[in-house]
Order: C-alpha cells, then structure tokens, then sequence
C-alpha cells in the first residue's frame, strides 16, 4: 500500500511539474530528432541555438520545442543548447543553457571461443548498461549457453547501443587412434 | 480598504506651507504601483499663490520619471484663473522664460497684455489629467512632482520672494514588470 501511495504521488508529481533533464544531457553519437521543449508561453517567441558537437536545429526554431540532429564526435558540449525566451511586449527574458555530452558504447574486443571456454565478462567504456544476446548471463558470455555460431551481442546504456558478433567454435572432431 | 488607502495617500501628499504657496494636495488614481500600460488620473490643487512683493503666479511645472508616456498627458481642463489677468493657460512641452528658464512640460499663463507678468490670480488652482505608463521591461521610475513658478523664477518681476517654493512630489515609484521564467529545457 504505502509502494503504490509513493507511486501515485510520483506519477501526479511528474504530470504536475513535467519531465526534467539532468544536466548534462547525454545524447548518443549520430542522434536524429531528439527533441527539446521549454513549458510553453503562448505569446512569448523562442531563439534556440544550438553550439558544438555537429548539432544543427532541424524543426521548431522560434517556439518552444525544437528538434535536433547531434553529430558523430563523442565528448561533453557545454552550453550546447541555449534558449531565449522574449515576450509579446518585447522584454527579453536571460538566456537559459543545458550542457550535452555524445555518448559513443565501445565494446572492449572479444576473440572468438571455443564451445568450452569458460564464461567471459565483456565490458565496455562505459559501465552501468545492459548486455543482451544469446549467451548472456549478467556482464558474461557463456560459450557453451550460446552454442556454436556467430552471435550478436547487444550492450545498452542510457538509451545508447552497440553490438559486436562473439564467434563459438566447435570443437575438433577427432576420429579413434588407427594403428598400422 | 481601497477608501481607506486612498485617505492615507491623500493624507500623505498634504504640504506644509511654503513661502508663497497655500497648501497643496492631489490625488492619483487608482492607487499605485502601476504596470505597463496603465492609465492613471492625477488631480492637483493649490489652495492660493500669495503675491510677496508683488510676485505673481506663471507657470505649473511637471517632473514626470522615465516610466511614464509624457505625450499622452491628456489634460482635463485648465488650472483655472479666478480674478486673474487677461489671457490663458496653455500646456506647453518647452518654453524658455525671459529669465532663461527652461520649462516643461505644464501649464504656463500666457498674459495677453504682458507676455511675461504672468497672472495676479492668487488661486486656488486645479489640475486634473491622466498619463499612461510606459511599454517597458524595466522598473523604470515613474516619480511624479510639480513646481510651481512665479515672477521671480521666470524672470518676469525682480523682486526676491517666492523664489525656493519646492518641488511637490505627487508620487513615487516604480513601474512594475513581471519577469520571465523561461523554464528549464526539457529532453524527451
């Protein structure tokens, strides 16, 4: 009861107040359309502008919600996003900024196995995500879990992804000992 | 509640006497503070101009601070001229006395007889007008005072009265803005 209580007032408060964005933003490398918006005056005018990492403003420019396309260059953009807001009458209002960084998953490389190697922990340059895949256990790739073949290996974090193939080998087939 | 502010700020412009000035009184409405673009009606009087030395009354000078619209003073009449000289008030946005008095903008006795004697009306006067608040996005002052000229500031009369009366302060303050809360910036 008291779980679902917390829950209510979270779901009303995040209704009420709106979504938040921590500060830095973290995009991925190569974004298309992500979407930033200010609580909307209607008689008011926005100036977006958008400073470094490849950024260029695709929609929106002049209202409240805009959509961006990011570049290719991982790294942290300070004041990326900025915004001025100036009201019908003509006041400008003081420049409001958010900081972004481009986040680019690399996978640590995995050599292929064999189908009897021991489970290996990949890794990444960035922790805290997820693998997914055929023979994921937690941070692990369990050849014999996976089988023989190629496998897609997916690592997620922050709405970030990348993927790698891990390769299991089969084992040599060794006929019986001849005696000439 | 309202009255009762009223009576206060009434109260409160209430003068003491100056050398050559009765009382002096006015009222402006409605109360303040005021924002961009309201208009508000201002009402002076002055009770009597006493003619020290023959010192004769000329001229009703407004000090109007940055917040106000001074070309949208739309005047109510003029200050009046009971038992005064021939001649008429005009509103005059810059004049140059003989003295080298550089007035306006207010109201100013143009003597049809002599040009620069003024009026021997010794009052009461009243003015009324209204005057708008500026578009603007700052708290720009918006002090309202008056000074009351005669002989001896104009140059008109060489006679040494009347020549400190000070200035009257119908009003201070500023205008008030509202101001912008561009929220934080949001990503979904």
């Amino acid at each position: 009861m008291k779980k679902l209580i917390t829950l209510l007032f979270l779901t009303i408060g995040l209704v009420s107040f709106g979504q938040t964005t921590a500060n830095p933003d973290v995009v991925c490398v190569n974004a298309t359309g992500e979407q930033y918006f200010v609580t909307n005056t209607p008689t008011s005018t926005y100036q977006w502008t958008i400073t470094g990492g490849g950024g260029v403003l695709q929609t929106g420019q002049g209202t409240n919600s805009i959509t961006v396309d990011w570049g290719g260059v991982p790294g942290l953009y300070p004041n990326a996003v900025t915004i001025v807001e100036t009201t019908a009458s003509g006041c400008v209002g003081n420049p409001i900024t958010l900081n972004v960084e481009i986040l680019e998953l690399i996978l640590q490389p995995v050599s292929s196995f064999c189908l009897t190697d021991p489970a290996y922990t990949l890794s990444a340059n960035v922790g805290g995500g997820t693998f997914s895949g055929t023979g994921i256990v937690g941070n692990d790739f369990d050849p014999a879990t996976a089988g023989v073949g190629t496998h897609v290996v997916t690592y997620s974090f922050n709405g970030c992804t990348t993927t790698t193939n891990i390769t299991v080998n089969s084992l040599p087939v060794t006929g019986p000992i001849q005696h000439y | 509640m309202k009255r009762i502010l009223t009576i206060l700020c009434f109260l409160l412009t209430l003068n003491t006497y100056s050398q050559c000035l009765g009382s002096q009184t006015s009222t402006i409405t409605p109360v303040g503070p005021y924002s961009p673009g309201d208009i508000v009606t201002i009402n002076y009087t002055l009770s009597s101009f006493t003619q020290i030395n023959v010192n004769w009354i000329h001229a009703f000078e407004f000090d109007f601070g940055t917040g106000w619209m001074q070309n949208t003073v739309a005047t109510s009449g003029n200050p009046g001229n009971p038992g005064g000289s021939i001649g008429y008030w005009l509103w005059d946005n810059q004049h140059t006395f003989i003295g080298g008095l550089n007035f306006g903008p207010g109201w100013r006795f143009v003597n049809t007889y002599a040009p620069n004697w003024g009026t021997n009306s010794t009052g009461p006067f009243n003015i009324s007008f209204t005057i708008t608040v500026k578009q603007t996005c700052n708290p720009e002052d918006l002090h309202i005072g008056i000074t009351v000229y005669g002989d001896c500031q104009t140059g008109g009369w060489n006679n040494g009265a009347c020549c400190n009366d000070p200035i009257y302060n119908i009003y201070q303050g500023n205008v008030q803005t509202v101001p912008i809360a561009t929220s934080n910036i949001s990503h979904y």
